[in-house]
């Protein structure tokens, strides 16, 4: 048995850099995304062989799901640029270097090439050195985290260390998150669809028996998390995943929801899981000190808000754009290269 | 009751949570903004009155003390960096609030500037508790987060202006800032491993020479150079600070810039300070003399006067590494007090010029430098807030700038190593070059200028102006603030002694 994983092992060792270099060469994107989500896979294979199946989990979802579902739908938008778009962004560019033709400037010299191959061996080699050269601390925190699981509210080492022991990161994290929808919406907005794009039957048929299953999985990470791998990211990442086949079926419910209530419901998580830290402190205790013995309960609470804001803003990411203006046409001048495409779906 | 601690605790929280509720009611964003920027203000002043009686500490999140959670450190340096972000920030949000008033007020476009507006204020509030976290924070993998706010939302500001040289520098800024992350989260998993702690003091006591260590040293500098834009590594800044909106330069390069030299400071004046030898700092203050050159060469060449700023804020930030190894040859602590005056004066004089010139661009409708000839006579307080923040960037007495200056050359002279000072010296003569280059047009007299008719609010003059002046009266007040220094030393004073070659 030992045999086989090990074999399995060096089959993942060597596929990984492998898919990373096919991937960095490959001068089509679609077929860089494919590989892209390919690595994402081999590299939640690897975080199972690693004994990290919280890490896997998010890394299968995210790092392969929907990174791989906004690649795509990134690259859909750049195919549709029309021709006027694409000489406005060429005349931005020019600002900076007028010399170089634009479709010699994505290809660097060989010269670059290998010395930057070069620089990378060494560096890889020097840091593999200096790393079989130094003994690692044993078992980091790990100790000081298990000694005082008592105190944690929950079982899971993880989801303690995530909302408990370094919570505050967790906290600054939702803010990134909050960040990135944020800067999305600042760029753009996505247009009213055209009515009367009604899906196919097989698609209405996989949303309708898929999007249920997926709300209930997602409840369930959830749940789970305080003892097992799972949590709010997992769950808000599977939620996203029915948000996005949501909107690649173009329901119309979806596209009617008040943009308020959106906006909402993207702060709910980092808005809640703020004020329970502050609230901490009302009995005199220090930011984010859960009171007692409730701290079982109170990240119970924070993952499920989390987990919702997690999966809307995960979903709003792939739609790509701050809501439509409840009055359709409006001259949208701040639009630049890359708005003219329809809030998810016609795939 | 209200301690330090629970101000420094207001300082992260209260931003964020304003932030949110900007997104939210983004209807109101402008006047929620600006009550958190007051509010802001006033838990920094509330922390700065509060730490002078307790002196340093510690403050434990989650009630979790060092190696296992995260901790607040809340000691000189920090205090001086979130009092130093909250004077900018309120002054450059008083100036965004009729910033963006005018032009919506202004330019009929009611969709295109209300959007940026309604974005500005949720954005730069992050950027502002993610600010404050950063000075604030003990540990290694915390700041790791907050940089990461810190430069995303840098990005998403960077932006807003919408047009296509903004996004462009948006996009390199965007990359040049991950490949800096994940340096630097490449360097503290290496820490992590060889020595199970991120908490900073803690490692500043376990670390050692080993090939790991300086690996993860390596990636943790070569993280924060890229983010701190210090030379050859800036390529991407003046693009970045010259197209943004004038709001956002001011905050990109008073405010962004010093939080990753922060780090740097925490890194090489404190935890790896012991095992770091002489030629490693040299180093550094060589680059540093390579930027102040480039950049004020660079400068001096610019037609644009964003351009110029942008690049004056290269040939700055080479100041505050040329005073690296100054500070490991100091056996007393001004070389430190000068590097920490010259981030405050830089800040308010930096953020009071993209000030001035926003209004300026404004009014003219560019900034073409040759085309800018007796614009004083339309706003003589922005040209006089302009030239006022010269005078500190050039480091004229009593502005903060000559007080950091003349600290250093102090140092220089008595460490025997004269060659730093002459480049300070020969520095500050190309920013009177670059200074002058503009004075000389904004203060020309009896030149009739044709503006467009667009009148800029008094506020954003004032703001900028007063800004300018404290960047000036800074050096008449330095006991006041380098007091505090001594007050709650940043731990690594006598560090730094013992080692002394």
């Amino acid at each position: 048995m030992m045999d086989v994983m090990g074999f399995f092992d060096i089959v993942l060792a060597l596929a990984l850099p492998w898919l990373g270099w096919r991937l960095l060469a490959s001068s089509d994107l679609f077929r860089a995304v494919v590989l892209f989500i390919s690595l994402g896979l081999l590299m939640s294979l690897t975080w199972v062989r690693l004994q990290a199946p919280d890490v896997a989990l998010a890394e299968a979802a995210i790092g392969a799901g929907l990174t791989g579902a906004l690649f795509l739908s990134a690259l859909r938008r750049l195919e549709r640029l029309s021709e006027s778009e694409r000489r406005l962004e060429h005349a931005g560019k020019r600002e900076e270097d007028e010399t170089i033709p634009p479709e010699k400037r994505r290809r660097a010299k060989p010269v670059a090439y290998v010395l930057s191959l070069f620089l990378l061996v060494v560096f890889v080699l020097l840091l593999g050195w200096s790393l079989g050269q130094t003994p690692g601390a044993k078992g980091g925190l790990g100790p000081a985290v298990a000694g005082q699981m008592g105190q944690s509210g929950v079982q899971s080492q993880v989801t303690a260390v995530l909302l408990n022991f370094r919570g505050y990161d967790t906290l600054l994290e939702m803010m990134v998150l909050f960040l990135a929808a944020l800067g999305v919406w600042s760029l753009t907005r996505v247009r009213q669809t055209q009515q009367g794009e009604v899906p196919g039957p097989v698609l209405a048929t996989l949303v309708r028996l898929l999007v249920p299953l997926m709300i209930i999985v997602a409840g369930y990470l959830v749940w789970i998390g305080s003892s097992r791998a799972g949590g709010a990211f997992q769950g808000g990442a599977v939620l996203a995943a029915a948000g996005v086949l949501l909107l690649l079926a173009n329901v119309t419910v979806v596209r009617q929801v008040p943009a308020g209530l959106l906006r909402w419901a993207l702060v709910l998580g980092p808005l809640l899981f703020l004020l329970t830290a502050v609230a901490c402190m009302g009995g005199g205790g220090n930011l984010l000190e859960y009171p007692g013995q409730s701290a079982g309960v109170w990240i119970l609470f924070i993952e499920s808000a989390t987990a919702v804001s997690i999966g809307v803003t995960l979903a709003a990411l792939y739609a790509g754009g701050r809501p439509p203006a409840p009055s359709a046409p409006e001259k949208d001048n701040e639009e630049g290269p890359g708005s003219g495409v329809d809030k998810g779906g016609k795939a | 009751m209200p301690d330090t601690a629970f101000w420094a605790v207001c300082l992260v929280v209260v931003p964020l949570f304003f932030a949110l509720i900007c997104f939210v009611r983004s209807d109101q964003a402008a006047v929620l903004g600006l009550l958190a920027a007051g509010l802001n203000a006033l838990a920094a002043l509330a922390m700065t009155v509060f730490f002078v009686r307790s002196g340093p500490l510690r403050y434990a999140i989650g009630g979790w003390q060092a190696p296992l959670g995260i901790n607040f450190s809340i000691d000189g340096l920090s205090v001086l960096l979130v009092a130093m972000t909250a004077v900018t920030g309120l002054s450059v949000s008083m100036y965004a609030r009729g910033y963006f008033s005018l032009r919506i007020g202004s330019a009929g476009e009611i969709n295109r500037h209300g959007h940026q507006r309604a974005f500005f204020w949720p954005v730069w509030l992050l950027l502002w508790g993610a600010l404050n976290g950063l000075f604030l924070s003990a540990d290694l993998f915390n700041v790791y987060v907050t940089l990461e706010i810190i430069g995303l939302s840098a990005v998403v500001l960077t932006a807003l202006s919408g047009k296509p040289a903004a996004r462009l520098a948006a996009m390199r800024y965007l990359l040049v800032s991950l490949l800096g992350s994940c340096s630097y989260l490449f360097g503290v998993a290496l820490l992590y491993r060889s020595y199970g702690i991120l908490d900073m003091a803690a490692l500043a006591r376990l670390i050692s020479p080993a090939p790991l260590m300086w690996a993860s040293l390596a990636l943790l500098t070569t993280g924060l150079l890229l983010k701190t834009a210090l030379f050859p590594l800036h390529f991407w800044l003046p693009p970045a600070h010259a197209n943004a909106l004038a709001p956002v330069s001011a905050i990109l390069s008073g405010l962004v810039v010093k939080a990753s030299f922060y780090l740097m400071l925490r890194l090489w004046g404190d935890i790896f300070a012991q095992v770091l030898p002489f030629a490693a700092y040299v180093l550094l203050g060589v680059l540093g003399c390579g930027a102040v050159l480039w950049g004020a060469v660079q400068a001096l060449l610019q037609k644009r006067l964003k351009m110029l700023i942008a690049y004056s804020t290269v040939a700055q930030l080479g100041y505050l590494f040329i005073a690296l190894p100054l500070i490991r040859l100091d056996p007393g602590s001004s070389a430190w007090e000068a590097v920490i005056l010259l981030i405050m004066s830089h800040a308010c004089a930096k953020s009071a010029m993209f000030m001035a010139a926003g209004s300026i661009f404004l009014k003219a409708g560019h900034d073409r430098i040759d085309d800018l000839a007796g614009i004083k006579e339309v706003l003589p307080i922005s040209s006089f807030a302009f030239v006022l923040a010269g005078v500190s960037l050039m480091g004229f007495p009593p502005s903060g700038g000559f007080v950091g200056k003349w600290l250093l050359l102090g140092v220089s002279l008595a460490g025997g190593e004269w060659w730093w000072g002459v480049m300070l010296v020969i520095g500050s003569l190309l920013a009177a070059g670059y200074v002058y280059r503009v004075a000389s047009r904004l203060l020309v007299f009896k030149v009739t200028f044709f503006s467009r008719r667009q009148s800029i609010p008094p506020v954003m003059e004032w703001s900028a102006v007063l800004l300018a002046l404290l960047a000036l009266l800074l050096g008449l007040l330095a006991g006041y603030p380098l007091g505090l220094l001594e007050a709650g030393s940043p731990f690594p004073l006598h560090a730094c002694r013992e080692v002394m070659p």
